[in-house]
């Protein structure tokens, strides 16, 4: 009997490495090699038409040096995926507040908020792109015969930021309002019905009741928001180019550039280097923060 | 007076969701008008909702042409494909990862949740640059100059499987983790083999979860425009997000832009996904709830 399981142990996990280990290194040889030369990259000056020649930390110096902008760059990556994803976390947590209320037809307004990420961000910014034409553009059109100014949005970083933020938020809203409204679904009925009964109001049940029980889903919707900001590019390039005059410009962009069209490999590596670690370091004190809290509350 | 107040918030919320629901689908409504007007037309018109007078096919006809079917079946087939693989795998590691025991489980289990933290900033150039550089491929000598690899190679949009897809292995090892034993030990002992297992029972037994994958595993690889758009440069072997984004990106560049044809190839390339969504829309929100839930 002993015998006979030991064998069947085996056989398990002879079985268990024929299946995972060559989808490993399938995985590992797409990713886990480019990621590794990537990092090398930053260390040298490669424009891959030769083989890459060592500078040790000259590109990391470069970036750090105020005149060539990186740290400008870096700086408008930060804050504008700070806004968008401040933005759209407040704004879709209401969003799935009010499809959790048992209204007729929340299933067609379940389905209508989601349907913007449906569409790919390449297929949708040209919409944008189109109604901010300065003098064709239905915007402008609609500003004009309501009797106001047009505006050269192009020409003006507010309103490039602006227009980059609200396709932002306007994709990625029903998304997070969904995972929003899992969390509350989640959340057991009996609990707002004894905070009801104990005199709790609306708001006190909000507070007290609603708002602890989506801690994971909030950290969630943040941590993956992090990450997404950090490296967001594509809404940029398609709706401002990083204009007016690069004010709109952020670093992933530039990266993107070095990478895809200048073929500046070293810097595209070391920025690539410095934004992913940030981007790390910032999940990283996140959850930190977020695990000390909770420990203060179960103390 | 309870009920007046009532009756006012209900009405409130419908007004704010009518609103919510009108400014989520203005953009594709939108382009669902525009791709019928002509260049000139639409040119000229300017409106908010650019409704043609005649409504004009030739741009949603162009689709159908040569030049313009080739990317949509491409997209097709690299949607189908990736599905396919990726619920394999999901399916696959994510049975003998809940069921069997062996040793370096854990290894397996962190690196998957641990490439998912991995910003793709730190591999989206580099990826390309390895894309280009694959010695003996396109031109390249053993150290990888010289040519261009596989980049603008057809074969390059369906060859890389991003780590990021290893997320669904945990998804279905979770839900297999909550599920019974008792049909497997029941196969098991009238001596079902691995592969007539998988078949036979994980993979009927597990349908809805293999279908909360999949859904979401199109979606998402059907709106990949950036992948194709980075590999692949002759616009006839990729796919029509792609497409769509080189000529996005160009609006920014040009005058006159022929803005019908790229509205009538959008609303093209959002009718698939728009038709899974519709029909699986339960499967769909179910596996970005659960995400959110289980991770």
């Amino acid at each position: 009997m002993a015998l006979k399981r030991l064998s069947r142990e085996k056989r398990e996990a002879r079985i268990a490495y024929m299946i995972i280990i060559p989808f490993f290194i399938y995985i590992a040889f797409w990713n886990l090699i480019p990621l590794v030369q990537g990092i090398f990259y930053g260390f040298t000056n490669f424009n891959a038409l030769s083989p890459p020649t060592w500078v040790g930390l000259n590109n990391f110096r470069r970036f750090f040096d105020p005149v060539n902008q990186y740290i400008t760059l870096l700086w408008r990556q930060i804050w504008m995926g700070v806004l968008a994803l401040s933005i759209n976390t407040v704004l879709s947590f209401f969003i799935g507040l009010a499809l959790n209320a048992k209204m007729k037809g929340r299933g067609f307004f379940r389905v209508s908020v989601y349907i913007p990420a449906v569409a790919a961000v390449s297929v949708t910014t040209a919409v944008f792109v189109s109604l901010l034409d300065p003098i064709n553009g239905g915007l402008n059109r609609f500003l004009i015969s309501v009797g106001q100014n047009p505006i050269a949005w192009s020409h003006s970083q507010f309103w490039m930021v602006f227009w980059v933020i609200v396709f932002f938020v306007w994709r990625n809203v029903g998304m997070a309002a969904i995972i929003w409204l899992g969390g509350l679904q989640g959340i057991d009925p009996a609990l707002h019905e004894a905070a009801q009964i104990d005199g709790a109001s609306k708001f006190q049940r909000l507070r007290y009741v609603t708002l602890p029980g989506l801690r994971f889903v909030a950290g969630y919707i943040i941590l993956t928001g992090i990450i997404a900001v950090m490296q967001m590019f594509d809404v940029v390039m398609f709706i401002s180019a990083g204009n007016p005059f690069g004010q709109t410009d952020v670093l992933m962009y530039r990266i993107y550039r070095y990478g895809a069209v200048h073929f500046n490999l070293g810097m595209a590596g070391t920025s690539s280097t410095i934004l992913g670690a940030l981007t790390l370091v910032f999940a990283v004190i996140y959850l930190r923060f977020n695990f000390k809290r909770e420990e203060n509350e179960h103390a | 007076m309870r009920k007046t107040g009532r009756i006012i918030s209900k009405m409130a919320w419908y007004i704010v969701m009518l609103f919510v629901a009108f400014i989520m689908l203005y953009p594709l409504i939108f382009s669902l008008l525009a791709g019928l007007n002509t260049r000139q037309e639409f040119g000229h018109m300017g409106a908010l909702f650019p409704v043609p007078s005649v409504p004009q096919f030739q741009n949603l006809l162009f689709m159908f042409s040569m030049r313009g079917l080739r990317p949509l079946l491409n997209t097709f087939l690299r949607t189908g494909w990736y599905t396919v693989i990726v619920c394999m795998m999901a399916v696959l590691i994510g049975y003998v990862m809940a069921r069997y025991k062996f040793k370096g489980k854990n290894f397996f289990l962190i690196s998957i949740l641990a490439v998912q933290v991995i910003p793709g900033v730190l591999t989206l150039i580099p990826g390309f640059i390895f894309m280009s550089q694959l010695p003996f491929v396109g031109g390249n000598n053993w150290r990888g100059y010289g040519g261009s690899g596989l980049i603008n190679n057809p074969l390059s949009i369906f060859l890389p499987l991003g780590w990021g897809f290893l997320i669904w292995v945990f998804l279905f090892m979770q839900t297999m983790k909550s599920m019974p034993k008792d049909f497997e030990e029941a196969a098991q002992l009238d001596g079902c083999g691995f592969w007539r297992m998988i078949f036979q029972v994980i993979i009927p037994m597990n349908k809805p979860i293999i279908a909360v994958i999949a859904v979401n595993v199109a979606l998402g690889v059907w709106n990949d425009w950036l992948i194709p758009f980075l590999y692949v440069t002759d616009m006839q072997h990729s796919t029509l997000p792609a497409y769509l984004g080189m000529l996005t990106s160009q609006l920014q560049q040009f005058g006159e832009n022929d803005y019908p044809r790229i509205f009538a190839m959008s609303t093209v390339a959002t009718i698939p996904p728009l038709i899974i969504f519709l029909f699986l829309q339960r499967h769909i929100i179910e596996g970005i709830a659960s995400a959110g839930v289980k991770g």
